[in-house]
C-alpha cells in the first residue's frame, strides 16, 4: 500500500527543482507554480505550514481519496517562496508510518492493554481529581495554538495550579529572558525580511544550513542574484554553514560571552558606538547583588552609568578575548570594526548555541546590547534574530504562555494585575489563578522521578506532542527512575511509540498535522492557520479534544473548577442559535470549528502586550500574518514587520523614531546589559577530557519520531554517531565507523565514530546528534541550567571516549 | 518535469529509462555517453533477425547487467558463471541477487539490485573471494558502472541543502562537492550505487548505469 502511494507521491511532488531548471535561473526562488494536474483530477491542494521546524515554510498539501499523496512548496508563502528542505518535501509521509498509535492503551499488570476512549478519559479525569496538585501537563512548541490554549486554560483556570510547562523550556526560554531583560517584552523585533536586506550575516554558534536550511537558502541565494552578503560563521566546529561562510571563527565552547563583550569593549574604546541612538533609546544595566548564596540576582537588574559600563567591559581587550575564546585578536577587531560601520546592515542569528547555555540569558542580552549600542537595530537588515526550532514555540509556548510562569498574551503569573486580567477574560472567580509559579521542565521531571514521600510531589504527568523520554537531560536521573515508583502515573498523547510511551501508563493516540485543524506561530511572529484535510487513523483523536473531554468528564464527576463563576463549563461552546454543542463528544467535535472558537477567545489576551492578533478568518486567507496585526481605518488588517520602529510599528508614537513601549525602565528605552564571562559548571579534565556538544542534523527533526519513519530520510541518515576531530581520533587509534563509548559522570552510550564527516569538531571536542532513539545521548548530558530561563545546557559537558574491547 | 506514467523509480534504477534518454536533450546524452560507454547504445539493429545482446550473443536491446565488483566481460561471465550462489551468500549486505527471468539467458546469474541494497565496496571483497570459477576476479577493476547526478532532481542543485551522497560514498574522490553541489567523477566512480540508495530527493536524483563493456582478463581469455 505504501509503495503505491509513494509512487503517486513522488510523481505528484512536482519539485521546485524542475521549475528552476526550466526557468534557466540559478536562483532557487525564481520558480513558478507546478500545479499542472490534469483537469478533473481528484487531487485537491490546500495550504498548511510545514509540520517540522520553526522556520514556518508553507507547503501545498495534495490529498486524494482521504490520503495525503503530494507535497509541494507553496509559491504564495513569503517565508519559503516555494522552496522546501529535504524534510519538507517528505512531510506528508510523516503521517503514514506503519506503527501509528490507533487505540488508547492502559498499563494493566505491566502490559499495555487496549481500552475504550470512555475508559481512557475517565481514567485521566479520576487520576487528576485524586490529586490535582500533583498533576502536571507537559506539552511542546508543536502544540497548535488552540491546543496549547485549551491545556493552559484547563490547568490555570480549571485546576487553579500552574503545573504546566512545555519543551520550549529546553529550546527557547533563554531567548525569552533575553528579550524580556532587554525590551521588557518577548519575541524578536525584526523579521525574515532582514535576511534579504543585510550586508553582513553573523551566525553565532548557529548552523543555519542544516537547522534552518530554507532561511539559509534565502540568504545565500542572494549571492546567485549578484548581491554581496558577507557571512561570518562563529562556531565551535566546522559545519555545512562554514562551507559557505566568508569568515569562519572557531571559538572555545562558552567563549561567546567573551567575544560579544570584546565587541562592546572596542566600540567603547574607539568611541564609535552610536551615541545618538544610545542617548535617546537606551539605558545601561547590570545584575544587582545576590540576595543570598544560593539565589541568583533579579533578572531585571539595576541601572548603571555609561562610565560604569565602560569600566566593566574594559578588561575585554581583543588579546584577553583571544585568551578566553580562542578567536585571534585581529578577528575580534574585524568584528568590532564591522559593528562600528554605519554604512552596512548587520543581522545576527542564533538558535540553540546561545539558548542551551548555562549563561543563555546573559549571552542573549549582550548580543542585543551590541546591536543597540552600534545602532544596528530596527532598520531592514539591522537586527538580532533568534531562530526557533519548533513550528509553534513562539505561537503556542511563548504567546499562549503554556509555561509554568506565564499566562496567555505575555502576561505573567507573578503579576497580580495580570492574574486579575486573565481571571476576567476567563470569567473565573478572583483568586482562581494561583500566584505560585509551577515547576519548569527539568524540575518537573526531577520531582516526577523522586519518591512522593521524599519531596517528589508530582505524581501524574500528561505529556502531549513531545518526547521527554529522549530530550530531558540526564535521563537516568530525570526520567527513567519513574519506572520503579509505583504511585507515579504517566499519560502520553502521541502518534507513534517513542522513548516516552515506553514508560507510559496510559497512551492516548493522537491526530497529527493535517488530520486536524491547527494554527502555528513561527520565529518571525507569523501566525499561521490550516484546516483538517484527512481523517486520523483508527481511533486517534485531536489533542485539544482530549483535554476538553477530560475537563468535561471532571465537571461531570463534580469538579467545580471546570466551571466559570456563572456555573458555565470552561469550554462551553454554542452554535449560532445559542444551543450548546457537545464538543466533549468526539462525534460532535467537528460540528463547528473549535479551533476558531478557542483562537478568538485567546485573541483578547494578545492586546495587553501589543501582540495583537487578527480574527481567525484573516489567517484563513493569508499565508500567516506577523503580529501585531492592527486593523486599519478601512477595516483591513495590517501586519507589522519591524517592531519598535516608527516607520512600521503603529504603536510607536509619531516623532519618536524608536519606542520600546514595554521598557523595563518604564521610559521607553531598551537596556544594554553588562554580563561578564564566567566559566561553565562542568569543564573537561583529566578523567573526562572532551567537550560534548549535542545537536540536530538536516534530515531529522527533533527526536526523529516522524522523520525516522520516512524511508528517504531514514536511509539518508540512519543512525546517530560521534563526530571526532582527526587528530584526536589518530591519538586514540579510532577509525570511522568504529564503535566507541561516550561516557560522562552521568551515563554512557556506544556510538560509531565519524571522522572528517559532515561536521568537524576542533581537537578536544566531540559532537553527537540527539535524533536517534536507539542512541540516547541524553543519558550522558548534564542537567545544569540557566538560573533565569531554567534552560539546560545541552551543548557543553565533559566526556571521555573509550575504545571498545 | 516530464512524467511518464509507465516508468517507476525501480525502472529508472534498472535502467529502463536508458533508451528514452537517448531521445531526450542531446546535451545530456552527450555528457551521459562521456560517462558511460556507448557500446550498448551504439549496437545497431540486427539485420539477420536473430536476437542479439549488447555483447553480441543475446537478444535485441538487451541492457547491461549490473554485475558485482570484479566481474569479467559479459560473454566470459555468462559462460563461466556456474550459478553456484556463493557470491550471493558471501555478500554481507545482501546486495547481490539472482537476475530475474526477464534477463533471459542471464537469469539466475548474480547481479546487484540497487532496489534491495547498494554494493558497499567491501575492502576484502568477500564476493570475489567466494567466486570459484573466477568470473568475479581480483585482477579486474572493481568498476561496476557509473553514477550520474540528475541536477534537476538534486536538492543541492535546486538551492536547498543536501550532502548525503558525497558523505556516504565509499570511494574517496568519486563525488566532488563544489559550493555545496555534488557531481560525480566518472573515472573514479565504481557504480556501487550507495549514492542512489541514500539520495533523499523526492525524485531520486542519481541514476546508476551498469558498465556495458567490461574488459576481459587475459587469464580468462587464455583458458578459453
Amino acid at each position: 500500500m505504501l509503495t503505491v502511494d509513494r509512487r503517486t507521491f513522488v510523481k505528484a511532488s512536482a519539485m521546485a527543482a524542475a521549475a528552476a531548471a526550466a526557468s534557466g535561473s540559478n536562483s532557487a526562488f525564481a520558480l513558478t507554480v507546478l500545479n499542472n494536474q490534469p483537469e478533473g483530477s481528484p487531487l485537491k491542494w490546500q495550504k498548511a505550514p510545514c509540520r517540522f521546524c520553526g522556520t514556518g515554510c508553507h507547503v501545498m498539501v495534495g490529498t486524494e481519496n482521504g490520503r495525503v499523496v503530494a507535497i509541494q512548496g507553496d509559491q504564495k508563502a513569503e517565508v519559503n517562496k516555494g522552496l522546501l528542505c529535504v524534510k519538507g518535501y517528505h512531510v506528508g509521509l510523516a503521517l503514514y508510518g506503519k506503527d501509528r498509535l490507533t487505540t488508547p492503551l492502559l498499563r494493566k499488570d505491566g502490559k499495555m492493554v487496549p481500552i475504550s476512549w470512555d475508559e481512557a478519559i475517565e481514567t485521566v479525569a479520576k487520576r487528576i481529581m485524586a490529586n490535582p496538585k500533583g498533576f502536571s501537563f507537559y506539552g511542546s512548541g508543536q502544540w497548535t495554538i488552540p491546543e496549547g490554549y485549551a491545556a493552559n486554560k484547563f490547568v490555570k483556570a480549571g485546576l487553579g495550579t500552574n503545573l504546566i510547562d512545555a519543551n520550549p523550556r529546553l529550546c527557547m526560554s533563554s531567548a525569552v529572558t533575553g528579550f524580556l531583560s532587554t525590551f521588557g517584552v518577548d519575541e524578536p523585533p525584526g523579521v525574515y525580511d532582514d535576511i534579504d536586506k543585510c550586508d553582513v550575516a553573523i551566525m553565532w554558534g548557529n548552523n543555519m544550513a542544516e537547522m534552518h536550511p530554507v532561511l539559509f537558502s534565502r540568504l545565500v541565494d542572494r549571492r546567485s542574484r549578484g548581491e554581496t552578503v558577507t557571512i561570518i560563521d562563529m562556531t565551535t566546529r566546522r559545519t555545512r554553514t562554514s562551507d559557505l561562510a566568508d569568515h569562519v571563527l572557531y571559538f572555545k565552547p562558552h567563549g561567546d560571552l567573551a567575544i560579544a563583550n570584546g565587541i562592546a569593549h572596542l566600540m567603547v574604546k574607539s568611541d564609535k558606538y552610536d551615541r545618538e541612538f544610545v542617548a535617546k533609546h537606551c539605558n545601561f544595566r547590570k545584575l544587582g547583588p545576590k540576595p543570598d548564596e544560593k539565589t541568583a540576582p533579579d533578572m531585571l537588574g539595576v541601572p548603571m552609568t555609561f562610565e560604569e559600563f565602560a569600566a566593566a567591559v574594559e578588561p575585554y581587550t581583543p588579546e584577553r578575548v583571544e585568551e578566553l575564546s580562542g578567536v585571534p585578536a585581529e578577528k575580534i577587531r574585524m568584528l568590532g570594526e564591522l559593528f562600528m560601520r554605519r554604512d552596512i546592515r548587520i543581522n545576527s542569528f542564533w538558535c540553540m548555541g546561545f539558548n542551551q547555555h548555562t549563561r543563555g540569558t546573559a549571552i542573549n542580552c549582550i548580543v542585543h546590547g551590541i546591536h543597540l549600542m552600534s545602532g544596528h537595530f530596527g532598520k531592514p537588515g539591522d537586527a538580532a534574530t533568534s531562530l526557533t526550532g519548533q513550528p509553534s514555540a513562539c505561537g503556542t509556548a511563548r504567546e499562549v504562555g503554556t509555561l509554568c510562569h506565564l499566562l496567555p498574551g505575555g502576561l505573567a503569573i507573578a503579576n497580580p494585575e495580570h492574574r486579575k486580567l486573565a481571571e476576567g477574560h476567563w470569567n473565573v472567580p478572583e483568586g482562581r489563578i494561583s500566584s505560585k509559579i509551577g515547576y519548569h521542565a527539568v524540575e518537573l521531571f526531577k520531582r516526577f522521578n523522586t519518591p512522593t514521600d521524599q519531596g517528589g510531589d508530582v505524581t501524574t504527568v500528561w505529556v502531549q506532542v513531545t518526547n521527554p523520554g529522549q530530550t530531558i537531560p540526564n535521563l537516568h536521573r530525570n526520567f527513567r527512575q519513574k519506572k520503579d515508583l509505583a504511585d507515579k502515573f504517566l499519560i502520553v498523547s502521541d502518534v507513534y511509540p517513542t522513548a516516552t510511551t515506553e514508560l507510559a501508563d496510559l497512551i492516548l493516540p493522537s491526530a497529527m498535522w493535517v488530520e486536524k485543524n491547527g494554527m502555528y506561530g513561527n520565529s518571525e511572529r507569523r501566525t499561521q492557520q490550516w484546516f483538517k484535510m484527512v481523517e486520523p487513523p483508527g481511533d486517534a483523536r485531536d489533542d485539544a479534544w482530549q483535554t476538553i473531554a477530560v475537563s468535561h468528564k471532571m465537571m461531570e464527576l463534580g469538579d467545580s473548577g471546570m466551571k466559570d463563576k456563572d456555573g458555565k463549563w470552561l469550554f462551553h461552546t454554542a452554535d449560532q442559535a445559542g444551543k450548546e454543542v457537545p464538543i466533549w463528544e468526539w462525534q460532535h467535535y467537528y460540528d463547528l470549528n473549535v479551533d476558531e472558537r478557542l483562537f478568538n477567545e485567546y485573541r483578547v489576551f494578545s492586546r495587553h502586550k501589543h501582540k495583537d492578533l487578527a480574527p481567525y478568518e484573516e489567517y484563513v486567507k493569508a499565508r500567516g500574518l506577523r503580529w501585531p496585526v492592527v486593523q486599519q481605518p478601512d477595516g483591513s488588517w495590517r501586519e507589522t514587520r519591524w517592531r519598535f520602529s516608527e516607520f512600521d510599528d503603529p504603536y510607536v508614537a509619531k516623532g519618536k523614531g524608536f519606542q520600546f513601549y514595554h521598557s523595563v525602565s518604564k521610559d521607553d528605552k531598551a537596556l544594554i546589559w553588562f554580563r561578564p564571562h564566567e566559566n561553565p559548571p562542568e569543564m573537561p579534565d583529566a578523567e573526562f577530557p572532551f567537550w560534548l556538544c549535542t545537536g540536530r542534523v538536516l534530515e531529522h527533526w527533533h527526536t526523529g519520531t516522524m522523520t525516522r519513519r520516512i524511508p528517504q530520510l531514514h536511509r539518508a541518515m540512519p543512525k546517530a554517531y560521534v563526530e571526532m576531530n582527526r587528530e584526536d581520533a589518530a591519538k586514540l587509534g579510532i577509525r570511522t565507523n568504529e564503535v566507541v563509548t561516550v561516557k560522562s559522570r552521568r551515563g554512557e552510550i556506544d556510538l560509531p565514530a565519524w571522522i572528517g564527516g559532515r561536521g568537524d569538531p576542533k581537537p578536544g571536542e566531540v559532537f553527537v546528534p540527539f535524533f536517534d532513539e536507539g542512541k540516547l545521548i541524553n543519558l550522558v548530558t548534564l542537567d545544569e541550567y540557566d538560573p533565569y530561563s531554567k534552560q539546560p545546557d545541552y551543548k557543553k559537558c565533559a566526556v571521555t571516549i573509550v575504545r571498545k574491547g | 518535469m516530464p512524467e511518464d506514467p509507465n516508468l517507476s523509480r525501480r525502472d529508472l534504477l534498472r535502467g529502463r529509462l536508458f533508451g528514452r534518454l537517448v531521445q531526450s536533450a542531446a546535451k545530456s546524452v552527450q555528457r551521459f555517453e562521456a560517462a558511460v560507454s556507448s557500446a550498448a547504445l551504439a549496437q545497431e539493429s540486427p539485420t539477420d533477425g536473430k536476437p542479439r545482446s549488447a555483447t553480441g550473443v543475446g537478444r535485441r536491446f538487451a541492457l547491461p547487467i549490473h554485475r558485482p565488483p570484479g566481474a569479467v566481460d559479459e560473454v566470459t561471465f555468462l559462460t563461466g558463471c556456474t550459478r553456484c550462489n556463493e557470491c550471493i551468500s558471501a555478500c554481507p549486505v545482501g546486495a547481490i541477487v539472482h537476475a530475474p527471468a526477464r534477463f533471459r539467458e542471464a537469469a539466475g546469474t548474480p547481479m546487484i539490485d540497487l532496489h534491495t541494497s547498494a554494493c558497499v565496496m567491501c575492502e576484502d571483497t568477500p564476493c570475489i573471494a567466494a567466486c570459484k570459477p573466477g568470473v568475479l576476479s581480483a585482477d579486474q577493476p572493481r568498476k561496476m558502472g557509473v553514477a550520474w547526478v540528475q541536477t534537476m532532481a538534486c536538492l543541492a542543485h535546486a538551492g536547498s541543502f543536501c550532502t548525503v551522497c558525497s558523505e556516504r560514498c565509499p570511494v574517496p574522490g568519486a563525488i566532488d562537492v563544489v559550493a555545496g553541489r555534488p557531481s560525480i567523477r566518472a573515472d573514479v566512480c565504481t557504480g556501487c550505487g550507495v549514492c542512489a540508495s541514500v539520495c533523499p530527493a523526492p525524485t531520486n536524483a542519481i541514476v546508476v548505469m551498469p558498465l556495458a563493456d567490461r574488459p576481459a582478463t587475459s587469464a580468462m581469455q587464455e583458458s578459453q
